[in-house]
């Protein structure tokens, strides 16, 4: 019974407007990606902020989001669900930003940054633990960010932050104790 | 008093809580909007671009062989003298220049920074002051060496003036 509600709700799903505006936008309609980027902006602009931990790179960064799936929105064969497949495009978006951002000694020495620690107090309007999160260190936030919140497994994130898997695993365990810690 | 840690049950209730909605403060669509007509407008362009260059570097490879003509040619076959070629190399310097300015859609009277204003000044009078030795001697095949050589400098700095640069949004 349950796996017939899960089939029939995807049914629903399949015939909602998206199919169709996907199909629209792949043939240049804008419209139809304007349509897209109402019901997936606030959903990106969540995940941008918290990879990044700043308001307005997180902005710009949605941004350039839409920007490239508009780009890239014709390379969409279905293979997966198309959430799915916009947020691997947002993830990217997202690293490839913060590789840009880095400095060359950064980049030299793999130097590890101190987290946002005053980030908090400018984002009032967020969730307690939202506002630890992006205290936390990067490479421990964008871990912890990937897998507890965005659903990716260890192996995904290593290979997408070229780290090794236990490193991914490490960051994350350095993540909730940190939180642990710091939650009230 | 002593504060302690919440606990792995309470972390993970806490993560399943998140919202995975956040709404930006100013509307974006904007920016994305211009963002994708900025991409498009630049991906039309291309071919045109594209075009241009190629027919500027076949400006030049087709120049490089006239000049490599010019200069290996016996002396009494050569109809041109070491000053045509000059004039010559010129006259298809500023074409290939035009053809630069225009693919990146520039005008040579566009503002630049004052560095890059800076380099070309020099380039630019290096070049004039190579012209006018070479009226002095017309048979100086340095010289016309070192002409070729300056006005390619002009036109890659103009290349890496003008070529497109990433836009913010």
């Amino acid at each position: 019974m349950d796996t017939e509600k899960v089939i029939n709700a995807e049914n629903l799903f399949m015939q909602d407007n998206e199919v169709e505006w996907i199909t629209a936008a792949q043939q240049g309609d804008q419209q139809a990606f304007h349509q897209l980027y109402v019901r997936y902006h606030r959903r990106m602009y969540a995940l941008c902020w918290r990879m990044l931990a700043d308001k307005d790179s997180a902005e710009d960064v949605c941004q350039e989001v839409f920007v490239q799936l508009w780009q890239k929105i014709s390379h969409f064969r279905g293979d997966s669900k198309f959430s799915t497949w916009l947020h691997s495009v947002a993830t990217n978006t997202v690293l490839g930003h913060l590789r840009k951002q880095k400095n060359w000694l950064q980049k030299v020495f793999s130097i590890e940054d101190q987290g946002v620690e005053d980030a908090a107090v400018e984002m009032p309007e967020l969730p307690e633990l939202d506002k630890h999160i992006m205290r936390l260190p990067e490479r421990a936030r964008l871990v912890f960010v990937l897998f507890a919140v965005e659903g990716y497994r260890h192996e995904e994130i290593a290979n997408m932050l070229g780290m090794a898997v236990g490193s991914s695993k490490s960051q994350y365990h350095r993540a909730r104790s940190l939180l642990k810690e710091w939650v009230a | 008093m002593t504060k302690h840690n919440i606990t792995d049950q309470e972390l993970d209730k806490r993560i399943a809580q998140l919202t995975t909605e956040m709404s930006p403060e100013k509307d974006l669509w904007v920016g994305v909007e211009r963002a994708i007509a900025n991409k498009e407008q630049h991906s039309a362009s291309p071919t045109t671009a594209k075009r241009h260059i190629h027919l500027a570097w076949a400006a030049s490879f087709v120049a490089a062989i006239l000049l490599t003509w010019g200069l290996t040619m016996p002396s009494q076959q050569v109809q041109q003298t070491p000053i045509d070629l000059a004039l010559m190399m010129e006259e298809n310097f500023n074409t290939n220049k035009q053809l630069i300015l225009a693919s990146y859609g520039q005008t040579q009277g566009q503002t630049l920074s004052a560095d890059m204003q800076k380099q070309l000044n020099e380039l630019s009078s290096a070049r004039a002051t190579i012209n006018n030795a070479l009226k002095a001697d017309p048979n100086n095949s340095d010289l016309l060496n070192l002409l070729r050589w300056t006005q390619q400098q002009e036109l890659d700095l103009l290349q890496q003036i003008y070529s497109p640069q990433w836009q913010t949004i």
